[in-house]
C-alpha cells in the first residue's frame, strides 16, 4: 500500500543534501528528545473540553486531505473513518491469518447442514449495542437483507460476491441465524461470517444507506464513542460496556491528519505515532535505528501475490512451457532485493503467499521448479516450443521476432523497477521486452479487457487459497477479450481445476479440503497459468514507548497492519498501555 | 459607467464559459472513478466491491446535454453533488473543511509579500545603488530561485523537527477547538509561520523587483522633477507622486495572485500538512473525483474573475485615465 504515493508525492527527504539515511540518523541522535515535537508546542495551551486528556493510541492508518465524519460500516472501508469496520462494528467471526484459526466473535459457534447448503450460526449471549439495546439474530438477518436490497453497498471484503448465492437468512430465535445458499458454496462461510453487523432498530429508518454518513455510530465493538472530531484530528474512545470483560485495555485512539507518507513518516520517526501502516523505505536505518528499544516493525509477506500476467489468448503464451520458460528467466531474488527493499521473498511454484503457509503442499512446491532462475532450461523449453533463436533475437515460428510490452502503472516505482529487471532478464532469452508505463485508469482498462501481452498486477486474497485459485484458473472466471473482467485477466481456464474447485466449494470437511487444495496447487505448479513473482508485504510499524502487546514477528497472534480487516479487532482488544 | 457595464458583461460571459469548460474537461479525462478508488487499495479491496462503488457513486449514463442541464441548474444553487474521494460527503462540505485555511494562508502570504516587497522596491529605487538596492534584489532572487520544495523541507526539518521552534503540521494545535480565544488565535499564528514564511521568502523578490523597476522609470518623469522643484517633502514625492504611479502594474499582479489564492499552495500544504484546498484538489484529480474537481475549479475560476473585477474597479480609482 502506498509505496507509489511515497515516491511520487514528493521525495521530501531525497532532495536534501544530507541524504535520507544520514538525515534520519541525525534525527536518531536526537533520540527521545525529538518525541512529540508537535505536542511540545500544544502543551503551552490548555486542552479544550472536547479533546480527551486520557492516554490515547496515536495511529496513522488512513491518508486523506481532511477527515470527513463518516462511520458507515456498509460502505467500502476507505470511505469510512478507521476503525469503523472492525472497531466500532463487528462481524460474527474472524479468520486470523497469522494463526490460521477462525475466531468466534459475535457468533459463538457455527455448523454446516449435512448437505452443506445451510450454515447455522449460534450468537453470543449478552452482547449489547452501545445504546443499551440487546444484539440479536434479527440484526444479522436485517444486515444481510439490507445488503441484498442495496446493491451499491460495498460491504466487508468480498461479501458482495457471495450475496447472489444466498437464498435466505432466517432468525428462528434470538440467538440463531440460519443462512441458506441457493447452491453449495462452503467458502462463503468467511464472506458471510466476516460481514459487519449493523443494528436493525436504528438502520431500518435510514432513508438511503449509501449516502448515510452515520455521524454518531452505535455498534457492538470495543470502540464506539466518537470524541473530538475536526478536519485535522479525531478521537475514537472505548465502549464502556463492551461484551469482552475488562477489554479493551486502551482508552481509545487519536488520529491526527497525516495526509501523506512523508508527514506520517516524520511523525513516526519523532516517536509521536504509536502504530501505523505505511510504507517506510529502508526501515531498519530510518526508523528502528532511531530508538531500537521501542521502535519496531513487522512486514510479513501475507499480502496478495504480485504476478506477471501473460495473456493466454495470444500465442505463444498459450503454451505452459513458454510461460514456464519466461518464469525461469526472471531473477526473483534480485527483484526482491532491488525493487522491494528486501521486504518480501520470492514466490514459489504454488503462487501462495505466507498467509497460506498452512495450506502449502511440499509436493507442489517441488513440482513448481520453474520459479528458480535457470536460463539453460528456459532456452531449451523455448527451442522445443519452436521459438528459434537467431543470433541475439528469438522469433516466432512465422519469423516475427518476439517483442513485447510489459505494462505497468506509471509512478508505482516498486513495480516499475520490477518490470525493468524482468525486461532485462527476458532479453537474455532473446526476447525483446519494453516496459510500458500507463496512467492507472488506462493501465487497468487494458488489463481488464485483456488488451496486453505481458502485464504486472497483484492477485486476490481471502481466508483460503480458494478465491485465488478460482480467480486464476477457473473457466467460469474467463471473460471474452474486450469485455471487462473482475479477475483472471490472463484468461486461463483449466477443466481439472474447475472440478477440484467445485468439489472444494461443496465440502465442509477440513481434511477433504486440504487434499483438494493440494491437488489444486499441483495443477497450478504444472500449468503455470500466470507467473508469480513475490507476495506483497503487509506494512505495520509500532512504538512500545507508551503501549505494548502489538502483534510482531516474535508474537504473531494477529496481523499488525491497521488495514487488515476484520483481523485488526483481535489486536485492538489486546494492546495495552505500558504502565498497566 | 459605460466602462463598468462593459466589464460586467465580459465577466458574465467569462463565468458562463468557465462553467461550461468545467463541465466538459473532467469528462474528457480517461478512466473510471471506481477503478481509481480500487487503485488506491492496491490489492486490498476485492473486485466485487468495484461494481458496488460504481453504483454508489451514481455515475450517470444520461445524454451529455441532459447532464449539462442538471449540472448548470445545480451549480447555480451551489449544489455540486457528492464527493467521490470523501464519499458520501457533499462537495460543499469537503470544500468547507479546507477553504478557510487556504484563504488564510494565501491572503496572509500574498498581502504581506505584496506590501513588504513593494515597500522594499520603493525604498530601493529611491536610494538607487544604496545598500538595500544592491544587496536585496540579487539575494531575494537567489533565495526565490531555490526549488520551493527543498526550501520548505529544510525549514520544516530544522525549524520544526530539530529545533522545535514551530509545529510540524496542521493549522492549529490538535487539542484545541476552533474558537475566538487567544489560545486558538495564537496557535493559528504559530502554525502559520512556517508555511506563510517560506512562501514569503520565495515570492518577495518578485514583488520588490517589479516595484523597483517601474519606480525607476517613473522617477525619470518630468512631474517628479517638477515636484522636487516645487520643494515638496521627500516622503510626499516618494509615495504620493512616484509610488502611486508605479504601483499600477503591481496592482494587476496582486489581483491575479489573489484570484489564485483559492487554488491553494499545493506544495506548501503537502510539506506542512496544512489542511488547505490545494491538497484536496490533488487528491480529487488523483481519484477522478469529478464532483469535487468541478467544485474546486469553479471556485478558482470565479475567484480569479472576481479578483480581476475588483482590480478593474481599483484601476478606476487609481488611474484617472481609465475613467474616461
Amino acid at each position: 500500500m502506498a509505496i507509489d504515493q511515497y515516491e511520487e508525492l514528493s521525495h521530501l527527504f531525497q532532495n536534501w543534501r544530507l541524504g535520507r539515511r544520514r538525515l534520519l540518523q541525525t534525527a536518531g541522535a536526537l533520540g527521545l528528545s525529538a518525541s512529540t515535537a508537535g505536542a511540545a508546542f500544544s502543551r503551552s495551551a490548555p486542552a479544550a473540553a472536547q479533546a480527551s486528556d486520557k492516554l490515547l493510541v496515536t495511529v496513522s492508518h488512513q491518508q486523506q486531505p481532511s477527515w470527513i465524519r463518516n462511520f458507515n460500516p456498509l460502505l467500502d472501508q476507505d470511505s469510512s473513518r478507521w476503525p469503523t469496520q472492525a472497531g466500532i462494528y463487528e462481524p460474527m467471526l474472524i479468520y486470523n491469518t497469522a494463526t490460521g484459526e477462525t475466531v468466534p466473535w459475535l457468533a459463538e459457534s457455527w455448523e454446516f447442514s449435512p448437505d452443506n447448503a445451510q450454515i447455522t450460526f449460534t450468537l453470543r449471549e449478552g452482547v449489547m449495542w452501545s445504546d443499551g439495546q440487546p444484539f440479536s439474530s434479527n440484526d444479522v438477518k436485517f444486515t444481510f437483507d439490507y445488503m441484498i436490497a442495496h446493491e451499491a453497498l460495498a460491504g466487508t471484503e468480498s461479501v458482495r460476491g457471495v450475496l447472489p448465492l444466498i437464498a435466505s437468512v432466517e432468525a428462528p430465535d434470538a440467538k440463531t441465524v440460519v443462512v441458506t445458499f441457493s447452491e453449495v458454496y462452503t467458502p462463503g462461510l468467511y464472506d458471510v461470517g466476516e460481514q459487519m453487523i449493523v443494528p436493525e432498530h436504528l438502520w431500518k429508518d435510514v432513508a438511503d444507506p449509501v449516502t448515510f454518513a452515520n455521524e454518531n455510530p452505535v455498534g457492538t465493538g470495543p470502540f464506539t464513542e466518537v470524541g473530538a472530531f475536526q478536519p485535522q484530528y479525531y478521537e475514537i474512545l472505548k465502549n464502556p460496556s463492551y461484551w469482552q470483560e475488562g477489554r479493551p485495555y486502551v482508552e481509545g485512539f487519536r488520529a491526527p491528519l497525516y495526509p501523506n507518507n512523508d508527514s506520517a513518516n516524520l511523525a513516526l520517526v519523532s516517536g509521536e505515532i504509536d502504530t501505523a501502516s505505511n510504507f517506510v523505505p529502508d526501515i531498519k536505518n530510518t526508523y528502528v535505528a532511531v530508538d531500537p528499544e521501542h521502535f519496531n516493525y513487522w512486514f510479513p509477506s501475507v499480502g496478495t501475490t504480485v504476478h506477471l500476467y501473460a495473456n493466454t489468448t495470444r500465442a505463444p503464451f498459450d503454451d505452459p512451457n513458454v510461460r514456464k520458460a519466461l518464469s525461469m528467466a526472471i531473477d526473483r531474488p534480485q527483484i526482491v532485493k532491488v525493487a522491494m527493499y528486501d521486504y518480501t521473498t520470492p514466490s514459489d511454484g504454488t503462487g501462495l503467499s505466507a498467509a497460506y503457509d498452512t495450506w502449502r503442499s511440499a509436493d507442489a512446491v517441488a513440482a513448481g521448479d520453474w520459479v528458480t532462475l535457470d536460463l539453460e532450461k528456459a532456452n531449451a523449453l523455448l527451442d522445443a516450443a519452436g521459438l528459434v533463436k537467431n543470433g541475439d533475437t528469438r522469433s516466432l515460428p512465422d519469423g516475427t521476432p518476439m517483442s513485447y510490452d510489459i505494462n505497468v502503472v506509471s509512478g508505482w516505482s516498486d513495480w516499475v523497477s520490477t518490470c525493468q529487471i524482468m525486461a532485462k532478464n527476458l532479453g537474455e532469452l532473446g526476447i525483446t521486452a519494453q516496459v510500458q508505463t500507463y496512467d492507472f485508469s488506462a493501465f487497468f482498462e487494458k488489463l481488464q479487457k485483456g488488451d496486453f501481452d505481458l502485464s504486472i498486477w497483484s492477485g486476490r486474497g481471502g481466508p483460503t487459497p480458494f478465491g485465488y485459485y478460482r480467480s486464476v484458473m477457473a473457466s467460469a472466471t474467463v471473460t471474452p477479450i474486450g469485455e471487462i473482467a473482475a479477475d483472471n485477466f490472463h484468461r486461463y481456464g483449466n477443466e481439472e481445476a474447475d472440478a477440484l474447485l467445485d468439489q472444494f466449494a461443496a465440502t465442509s470437511d477440513a481434511s477433504e479440503q486440504t487434499d483438494l487444495m493440494n491437488q489444486l496447487q499441483m495443477v497450478f505448479a504444472e500449468n503455470a497459468p500466470l507467473i508469480p513473482l513475490f507476495p506483497g508485504p503487509d506494512w505495520g510499524e509500532f512504538n512500545t514507548m507508551r503501549f505494548t502487546d502489538f502483534p510482531s514477528e516474535e508474537n504473531p497472534y494477529a496481523l499488525l497492519a491497521g488495514y487488515e480487516n476484520p483481523e485488526r479487532l483481535i489486536q485492538l482488544v489486546t494492546i495495552k498501555p505500558v504502565s498497566a | 459607467m459605460r466602462f463598468l457595464i462593459r466589464r460586467l458583461g465580459f465577466y458574465l460571459l467569462a463565468a458562463w464559459a468557465s462553467l461550461t469548460l468545467n463541465f466538459v474537461l473532467p469528462r474528457m479525462m480517461p478512466g473510471d472513478p471506481a477503478a481509481a478508488m480500487f487503485a488506491r487499495f492496491r490489492g486490498q479491496a476485492q473486485p466485487e466491491q468495484i461494481e458496488a462503488m460504481r453504483k454508489a457513486f451514481g455515475l450517470s449514463d444520461a445524454p451529455l446535454i441532459q447532464q449539462y442541464g442538471t449540472y448548470v441548474s445545480h451549480a447555480l444553487r451551489g449544489d455540486f453533488g457528492l464527493s467521490i474521494s470523501s464519499f458520501p460527503a457533499p462537495v460543499i462540505q469537503v470544500i468547507g473543511t479546507s477553504l478557510q485555511w487556504t484563504l488564510l494562508l494565501g491572503l496572509v502570504s500574498t498581502i504581506l509579500g505584496f506590501v513588504i516587497g513593494s515597500l522594499l522596491g520603493v525604498f530601493g529605487a529611491w536610494r538607487r545603488g544604496g545598500l538595500a538596492d544592491s544587496v536585496l534584489p540579487p539575494l531575494l532572487l537567489f533565495v526565490g530561485s531555490f526549488p520551493y520544495f527543498w526550501l520548505a523541507s529544510l525549514a520544516l526539518f530544522f525549524l520544526g523537527f530539530r529545533w522545535k521552534l514551530f509545529p510540524l503540521r496542521h493549522a492549529y494545535a490538535d487539542n484545541l477547538m476552533p474558537s475566538w480565544s487567544w489560545d486558538f488565535i495564537g496557535s493559528v499564528g504559530t502554525h502559520l509561520v512556517l508555511p506563510a514564511g517560506t512562501i514569503l521568502l520565495v515570492s518577495i523578490g518578485g514583488w520588490m523587483l517589479g516595484m523597483r523597476n517601474t519606480m525607476i522609470s517613473v522617477l525619470a518623469e518630468d512631474y517628479i522633477t517638477m515636484a522636487e522643484a516645487k520643494g515638496l517633502s521627500q516622503n510626499r514625492i516618494m509615495f504620493a507622486y512616484a509610488a502611486r504611479n508605479a504601483l499600477l502594474p503591481n496592482v494587476t499582479a496582486v489581483g491575479m495572485a489573489l484570484g489564485f489564492v483559492i487554488s491553494g499552495a499545493l506544495v506548501t500544504e503537502t510539506v506542512f500538512a496544512y489542511p488547505g484546498l490545494g491538497y484536496q484538489l490533488l487528491t480529487a484529480v488523483r481519484n477522478l473525483d469529478y464532483p469535487l474537481m468541478q467544485g474546486i475549479f469553479l471556485m478558482i475560476t470565479f475567484a480569479v474573475l472576481i479578483a480581476n473585477l475588483i482590480v478593474d474597479l481599483l484601476y478606476v480609482r487609481l488611474d484617472p485615465r481609465v475613467r474616461g
